[in-house]
Parts: C-alpha cells; sequence; structure tokens
C-alpha cells in the first residue's frame, strides 16, 4: 500500500518540481540585483532555515542577515545529521513545502539531492570567488571550512606537549599521553575526516596499517557523544581530544573556556556544511537573497564572527579574535579529503575505528 | 418451537404477543448495537486506532522494506528483519540493554520496596516531607538529571569528586576520586536514581492497603521489626513489587539518553542507543531501527502481560485481606533515624544534588570542577528571558501539558469505565489496544506517528504532539482511572438507577464525585509527564510547535550544556510549581494519591 502511495507522490512531486522549478527560474531577477530580489523577499516576508549547526550561532547569523534586510524574517528549524535530510525529503514528497534554506553537514547528502533536483540552481554574484572544492556546480555552496582540530586544556597540557602534537598526528602514540586524551565514537563527517586520511591508501607510507588499533592501545576515554567530549576536556576531564574542528574549539575559548588547539600535520580540511535552497522553496526570493548575502563578505564575517568558522570566499580576511593571539599557529599544509570515496568508505572505516578505540 | 405454536395458532391474542416480543427483541437488538454506550465504545475505538495503533502499525511496517544510504527505498525486504534478529551485533545490544535493565530493576526494587516499607508500614519521622521528596525525581527531566551527574561524578573534575579530595588534602592524605559516572556504575547509578520512586509509587499502595493483623500477630510472638517487615509484610506485597518490577523492567529496556551518553565510555553499547543511531546518523538504517525497535516491543509485550496477570491476583489478594483494617505502624525503636538517614540519602542523591548542580551549571559561563567568580554569568537566564523561542517553547509546553493531562483523565476514564462497569470482550480488548503505547520506545513511535500524519494540516504543528503524548501517556490514564472506578463499589451507582436515575445521571452524580481526587491526580501527573517528554518530541516538532524538553536537547547537542542546564531549571520550576498548585488550589496531595492506585 505505502509503495502504492510513495510512487504516486514521487511522480506528482517530480512534475510539480518542474513545473515548481521552471516558474521559479521565470520569476527570478538577475542575482546581482540585489534591490529587485530584496523587494520580492520583503513581499514574501520570511524564509525558513534548516540548519544542522548549533541553535545559537545559526540565529546569530539569522539576526545578522535580519539587521541588513528589514522585513525580512528568518525562522530556523535545527535539524541536525542525517535527520534533515529525511525530514525535508518526506515533507517535500507529502507536498508539505516548508524549508527554503538547507544547511547539510552530510556531503553523501547534498550530493543526492543535487543530483535528484530536490535544490535549486541559483548562481550567486560571489560565485567565482569561490574554490570549486567548496561548489556543486550553482546548486550547493559550502560557504564554511572545517580544519580538524587538537583541542586541549591549556592546563593540563605544556606548550612542548602542545608542540609534540601539532607535528604530527602519530605523536599522540607517545607514552606520555596514554590515558590522557578523549575520542569520539560519534558519526558525523568532522568526526571521520582524520580516519580518512590515517586510512588513504596514499597515505600508507605515513599511517601504519594498525595506526587506529595503536591509538586505540593509549586507552583514551571513549565518548558517544562529539559534543560530551569536548565538554570534558572544557572542563579538565581530560587534557585533551584526539581531534574536534576549529569552529567548536573556538566557540569554547570566546566564552572563556581554559582551551587553545593546534592543527597537526597535515591537516584534514574539508567543506563540512553545505547550502542551498529547496527547488520548491516557498519563499524563493528570501531564500535566494539570503544564498546571496551568506557569499557575500558579510555573510563570511558572519561566518567568522557568529560561528567562529573559517569561510571559503576568497579575498576575506580572518578577523577573528583568536588568530591574533600568541598561541596561535595556523594549518601549515592541509589535506584535501577523498569526496568522491566517502560514501563508501565511511561506514567501514567508522566501524574500525569504533572497534580499535572500543578495545 | 413455542413461538412456532403461537405463530400457527389462530388466537389474534397471540399474534399481538408474538408481535410485541419481536418489537423487544428488536430493540434490545437495537439498544445492543446502537445504544449510547455502543456508540461510545465505537467513538473510543476509532480515537484508539487512530492516536494509538495505526502509528504503531507505520512503525512496525518500516522493518520490511530496503534502506538507502539516506532512507528508505519503495521495495519490500526481509533483510533489516533478518540483520537485527540473527546478527551477533544486535543481539549483543539487546543482551546489554536487558542485562543493564536487569540490574537497574534489583537494584531499584530493593531501594524502592524499603522506602515504601518504611512510609507506609512504620513510625518513621518526618514522613510527610519524605513522601513528597521521594517521588521528586518523577519531576525532574531524566536527561536534566543527566547533565547534572556528569557535572556532579566526573571522575576527575565533578563536583562530589572535586570536595572529596579536597577534604582529605586538609588531613594530608591523597584520596582518589570517590565516584565515577563514566563507568556501567555509573549509567545503573542515575537510572536508579530516576526509576526508584516508580518501584515506591507502585508498591506503597499495596503496603498501605495491607492487613495489619498479621504484623501485629508477629509483633505479639516477640518478632523485631527488621524480621517482622522482612517475613510478613515483604511477601505480602509480592505481587505488587513484581508489577513494579516489570514496569521499571520495560522503561529501563527502552532508555537511549543516559545509556548511549555515559555508557559508550564504558565500551557498552544498548539496543536504544543502536535504534537512535540508525536512526540519525549517515548512512541511516531506517528499516533496521524499525526491526529493531519492535525487538524492545515483543519484550516489552510480554512484560506488560505479566504484569496485568500480577495486578489482578494482586487486587485478589488485598481485597481478601480486609479492606480498610489499619493496624498500628510498626516501631522502629533504635532503628529509626537510621532509616531516615537512609532515605536523606537517597533524597539528597536523587533531588538536593542533581538540583544544586544543574543550578550552578545554568549560572556557568562553560563546565569547570571549581567555582570563581568570573566564571559565573545571569547571560542565560537574561537569554532565555529575551529569547522567543523560550517563550514559545513555555507556551507550547503548557498547552500541550493540559491539554494531553485533560484527554488523557477523560479518555482514560471512559474507557476503563466500560471495562469495569460493561465488563466485555470489547472493552477489555478496548483497554489492552488503548494501553499498548506503553510497550514502545517513544522514538520508533514517533517515526509511526511522522509517517501516518506527514500528509494531513496535523504536521509540523503542536497538535501532532498532541496525539503523540496523548498515545504515550493514555496508559497511565486507562490504569489509573480503572484502579479509581474499581475502589467504588458498582452497588452505589446501581441504588441510583433503581432510584430512577438514568445510567449518565448515576455515573455523574455517584461515580464522578468519588473519583475525582484521583482523577484531578492523574491530570497532574500526565501533564508532568508531558512537560518531560523528549523521544517523540524530538522527531515530531515544527518551527513553531517546539517544546522545552525538545530546546534543552537542541542545547545541549549544540553544546550550550550551560544554556541547557538555564532551561532545564525553568522545566523543573515549571513541574514543581505545578506540584504545588496541585497541593494549594485542589488540595490534593499528588504524591499520596498517586503512591494509594
Amino acid at each position: 500500500m505505502r509503495t502504492g502511495i510513495r510512487t504516486l507522490a514521487s511522480m506528482a512531486f517530480t512534475a510539480l518540481l518542474a513545473v515548481a522549478t521552471t516558474l521559479h527560474a521565470q520569476e527570478m531577477p538577475d542575482p546581482a540585483d540585489e534591490a529587485a530580489l530584496y523587494d520580492m523577499a520583503k513581499s514574501e516576508g520570511s524564509l525558513v532555515w534548516y540548519s544542522g549547526g548549533a541553535l545559537d550561532t545559526t540565529k546569530a547569523m539569522a539576526t545578522a542577515f535580519q539587521k541588513k534586510y528589514p522585513g525580512i524574517q528568518v525562522e530556523v528549524m535545527r535539524l541536525p545529521g542525517a535527520s534533515q535530510y529525511q525530514r525535508f525529503m518526506e515533507e517535500v514528497a507529502a507536498g508539505h513545502d516548508i524549508a527554503d534554506i538547507l544547511w547539510l553537514s552530510d556531503h553523501p547528502s547534498m550530493v543526492a539531492l543535487v543530483d535528484d533536483g530536490m535544490v535549486a540552481e541559483w548562481k550567486i554574484p560571489t560565485h567565482d570567488r569561490f574554490d570549486p572544492r567548496y561548489l556543486m556546480g550553482q546548486s550547493a555552496y559550502a560557504f564554511n571550512r572545517v580544519d580538524s582540530v587538537i583541542i586541549y586544556n591549556e592546563n593540563l597540557v605544556t606548550e612542548e606537549e602542545a608542540e609534540l602534537l601539532r607535528a604530527d598526528w602519530r605523536n599522540v602514540l607517545d607514552p606520555r599521553f596514554a590515558s590522557r586524551f578523549a575520542v569520539t565514537s560519534a558519526k558525523c563527517g568532522a568526526c571521520y575526516a582524520p580516519i580518512s586520511l590515517f586510512l588513504d591508501p596514499a597515505q600508507a607510507n605515513t599511517y601504519p596499517e594498525d595506526f587506529l588499533e595503536q591509538v586505540g592501545a593509549q586507552k583514551p576515554a571513549v565518548y558517544g557523544d562529539f559534543i560530551a567530549m569536548v565538554d570534558r576536556v572544557v572542563a579538565g576531564e581530560k587534557d585533551f581530544a584526539y581531534w574536534s574542528f576549529e569552529s567548536i574549539a573556538a566557540t569554547r575559548r570566546a566564552q572563556g573556556a581554559p582551551v587553545r588547539w593546534v592543527y597537526p600535520q597535515p591537516t584534514p580540511a574539508f567543506p563540512s556544511t553545505w547550502m542551498a535552497i529547496s527547488a520548491t522553496a516557498p519563499h524563493p526570493a528570501a531564500a535566494r537573497l539570503f544564498l546571496n548575502w551568506m557569499g557575500s563578505e558579510d555573510g563570511a564575517l558572519s561566518l567568522q564572527r557568529d560561528y567562529y568558522s573559517k569561510p571559503t570566499l576568497q579575498g576575506v580576511e580572518d578577523s577573528r579574535s583568536f588568530v591574533s593571539e600568541d598561541w596561535y599557529q595556523p594549518p601549515a599544509e592541509l589535506y584535501e579529503v577523498d569526496f568522491e570515496h566517502w560514501p563508501e568508505r565511511y561506514e567501514t572505516d567508522m566501524a574500525r575505528w569504533v572497534k580499535a578505540i572500543q578495545q | 418451537m413455542a413461538i412456532f405454536a403461537i405463530r400457527t395458532s389462530e388466537n389474534p391474542a397471540g399474534d399481538f404477543r408474538l408481535a410485541q416480543m419481536k418489537e423487544q427483541r428488536r430493540a434490545a437488538r437495537m439498544q445492543r448495537w446502537f445504544g449510547p454506550e455502543r456508540i461510545l465504545w465505537i467513538i473510543l475505538m476509532v480515537v484508539v486506532l487512530a492516536v494509538s495503533i495505526a502509528p504503531l502499525v507505520f512503525a512496525v511496517d518500516a522493518s520490511f522494506y530496503e534502506e538507502t544510504k539516506v532512507g528508505l527505498s519503495d521495495k519490500r525486504s526481509l533483510d533489516a528483519v533478518i540483520n537485527v534478529y540473527f546478527s551477533r551485533e544486535y543481539l549483543g545490544y539487546l543482551l546489554n540493554a536487558l542485562a543493564l535493565s536487569a540490574v537497574v530493576t534489583g537494584l531499584s526494587l530493593v531501594v524502592g520496596v524499603f522506602m515504601a516499607l518504611l512510609v507506609a508500614r512504620t513510625d518513621l519521622p518526618r514522613k510527610g516531607l519524605m513522601e513528597l521528596l521521594v517521588i521528586m525525581p518523577l519531576f525532574v527531566s531524566p536527561f536534566t538529571g543527566l547533565i547534572a551527574w556528569i557535572a556532579l561524578g566526573s571522575e576527575r573534575t565533578g563536583f562530589i569528586n572535586v570536595a572529596w579530595v579536597r577534604f582529605w588534602q586538609v588531613f594530608g592524605v591523597d584520596a582518589g576520586p570517590l565516584v565515577n559516572i563514566w563507568s556501567f556504575g555509573g549509567v545503573v547509578w542515575v537510572m536508579f536514581l530516576f526509576f526508584c520512586p516508580f518501584v515506591y509509587l507502585f508498591t506503597i499502595g499495596a503496603m498501605r492497603n495491607m492487613d495489619a493483623s498479621l504484623e501485629e500477630a508477629a509483633r505479639a510472638s516477640g518478632a523485631g521489626p527488621v524480621y517482622t517487615l522482612t517475613r510478613i509484610t515483604i511477601p505480602m506485597s509480592t505481587p505488587a513489587i513484581f508489577s513494579a518490577g516489570l514496569l521499571v523492567f520495560i522503561l529501563a529496556a527502552e532508555l537511549y539518553t543516559i545509556p548511549g551518553i555515559i555508557g559508550t565510555n564504558a565500551g557498552f553499547t544498548t539496543l536504544p542507543w543502536k535504534i537512535y543511531e540508525d536512526s540519525t546518523a549517515f548512512p541511516v538504517h531506517r528499516a533496521h531501527a524499525a526491526a529493531a525497535g519492535t525487538m524492545i516491543l515483543w519484550i516489552a509485550l510480554i512484560g506488560l502481560l505479566l504484569q496485568r496477570r500480577i495486578t489482578r491476583r494482586s487486587e485478589r489478594y488485598v481485597t481478601m485481606g480486609g479492606k480498610g483494617f489499619k493496624g498500628q505502624l510498626l516501631p522502629l525503636g533504635g532503628l529509626k533515624w537510621p532509616a531516615f538517614a537512609v532515605l536523606a540519602l537517597y533524597v539528597l542523591s536523587a533531588d538536593i544534588l542533581p538540583l544544586v548542580s544543574i543550578m550552578l551549571s545554568s549560572f556557568m559561563r562553560f563546565s569547570s570542577a571549581t567555582i570563581s567568580l568570573d566564571l559565573l554569568t545571569l547571560d542565560h537566564y537574561r537569554t532565555i528571558w529575551n529569547l522567543p523561542d523560550v517563550r514559545s517553547a513555555t507556551l507550547n509546553t503548557f498547552i500541550l501539558a493540559v491539554l494531553s493531562g485533560a484527554a488523557c483523565v477523560v479518555i482514560g476514564f471512559l474507557i476503563s469505565f466500560l471495562e469495569v462497569r460493561r465488563s466485555g470482550r470489547g472493552a477489555r480488548l478496548l483497554a489492552t489496544l488503548a494501553v499498548l503505547p506503553a510497550a514502545v520506545p517513544g522514538m520508533v513511535y514517533g517515526i509511526g506517528l511522522l509517517w501516518l500524519y506527514l500528509r494531513t494540516p496535523l504536521y509540523g504543528s503542536i497538535w501532532i504532539l498532541l496525539l503523540a503524548m496523548i498515545a504515550k501517556f493514555l496508559p497511565y490514564g486507562v490504569l489509573v482511572s480503572r484502579s479509581g472506578i474499581m475502589q467504588v463499589h458498582p452497588e452505589l451507582e446501581q441504588s441510583a438507577r433503581m432510584s430512577g436515575a438514568s445510567p449518565l445521571r448515576a455515573v455523574r452524580a455517584i461515580l464522578m464525585p468519588m473519583v475525582k481526587p484521583t482523577m484531578i491526580a492523574l491530570l497532574f501527573f500526565v501533564m508532568l509527564q508531558s512537560i518531560k517528554e523528549l523521544s517523540a518530541s524530538a522527531l515530531l516538532y515544527g518551527r513553531n510547535s517546539q517544546t522545552l524538553s525538545v530546546l534543552t536537547w537542541h542545547y545541549m547537542d549544540g553544546g550550550e550544556y550551560q544554556f541547557a542546564s538555564a532551561v532545564g531549571v525553568v522545566q523543573t520550576v515549571l513541574m514543581i510549581g505545578l506540584v504545588l498548585l496541585t497541593r494549594a488550589a485542589f488540595k490534593v496531595r499528588l504524591e499520596r494519591v498517586m503512591a494509594s492506585e
């Protein structure tokens, strides 16, 4: 019975999608014509943003947009992880068009949305200022880059030890670090990035076959929840987290927590969060204006100020407060995460990691 | 044969009687099929099928689909069911859940029964205060309690351990940590604290109503209080204890937050946490999650059936013991204050320490083992005050609590009335179906509701949350009002009927006033449960229908533990306020009425 309903619904949806996409494409002004777009957006009055990010930082960015474009209300709906894709797909199939903007932290999910035509094409005015790695054609944009870091409690890790950790991911195997650090068994893009480095066949000479098992043999504390792991480092329960990502570490430091971080060499850097406009957005003009703003220098500034994240828009100065602190050293060498093999390797690699750390 | 004889006679009076009998039979048939009670039964059945059963069917149905990396395909498949039911991995998670549940149940039974004994059968001092404090954990969200105990019991930085180590340092002793919440023992401890009040609530009624003559006979024969309690009182309460144990076992087996967040640290993964991972982490395994949910469903169903049998036996047992006979309370003598100290220790661990901890956290800028002035801030409360989300979530929480409470009371009362007063197969079936959602993990149930109502205007509104809460808490409505109705002898209503009152008037004038205190207690109990509900709400909320539980979860999931603590404090204050309001406005002591069921 459900199969029948699903098939009918998906056929009806495909037809509607085609019509809706065509209508939107016809009605929208030129992406660079901000005044016309703003007028249309104001007449729509609001937009709905499905966000996988932390609620307070997402809201801070929404507020920054509203300040620049009065008259457009941004409603944030937090849907982390895979639940955002699931919910969006189910809603669209049922004819409930709620989301205007999607902000997904799962790369494969966004690829699926683009491939299925679920998101609208929109070439933002700053499109050409982005490296192609941070674009999925004109359909999805990664406005910020996520760098993997080792976050440590500055009261518990010496400068010499921090230097050791910065030099090489493998230095965590130093006997002095046994039982002092935390890892997570949670499944997420940011959780996976360094694992993809350690298991990359091209890196086989650097990271031995049993590297994950050697990390596990250091008896780290295993946290099922990524955030709980970072919180325990902040509190001083564990000396450092083998690994976290830059923006979460910076957020804690901005709150006054005694934490710093290093970018071990090479540093996995990847577009973790992708933003796109729903092909059936109920507020298409507001959604487009929002995407333009996120891709602009104002958006980049908000990403730095409110999300403590590194914008991918080229030519923007890094204004985050911590970059001018004495201890801060930017990543020296970046590792580009292999997205082509990500979907097929992700599950088995993560399973191996979980087994290794729970030995 | 007689009818045939009359029909074939030439007698006109016989024809008249025949017609009269036919008319009476037709009227009786009409009464049976279209009488007010039958119509009521049909309406209730439709409500129960739509609200409670249909989502369950949808949730189970999801087990039989092929999975894609991001959801379910349209193709039917048994792969997920086979993989879940026959793989070492999932069976291992199930065993872990059962083992954890068994340990938590055992511990909760020992302490819960002990506390119930002390309160119901002894001359324990400060009993009135203890009665309220013992069940206070029911008014705190387990999620809030979890945040509190992470701050209290972390090995190196927990407030308890920091205080312990510093205390011994004064004497020059280098003491190790006293507790470690990030362990299997930690999981058991936190779960025990939150499930113990259930054992207390479900056993104290039986102990209060117990015939005291056997205890008095034992005492007259020279038995001490310990001997009397362990050899007389506890054995007499065995059915109630079994019943409470089964309930805690089921609830503990389906809980995912506490075992998931703390247990992983101890290398301990349970089935409910696996269901959560399968449902939320890429690549999602929705069919696996649904199939694993059915595993818990079977266990819970067996448990519920056993509980039903045991409850029936328990009721017979109490009736036979002689209603209303209250003997003297057992004098504890020199054990009075040590016994009080044991209860006080529980209250300290389950109420005072977590509440103090969560209050402290709510004023801190970030997690820390030590507290200094520069760490403290009022910002979280300022934000709460100014954040429209918190205001709307508070309003939604309140609306949902009131409506779900009222709905569960009304529907629960009507179902129980039919079951108890008009006992028949149909009424029993209705009551059983209404109780069924108690056996389903909220997350699995939420998925079913989502799929069922996705294509309706209810989707994304506060009303779908209301349906989830009615379904989830209707079992309480049915079970509690059933006990309430059973306490009123049907002869009273029959007398009213014989004096010419209609059935409705007999119920309104006799039964309802007598069960009113129970119904008020039930109303507020369901309201409290609704305020805490998270597992189904987290799946079903829309952008305008967030609740305080969902908001707390969002902030905690986003790393804002301190802000989440502040929202948790608001939620707890709201619940404690409700308890006090019940007491002040309706003169109903929730802890006393709930405990007498």
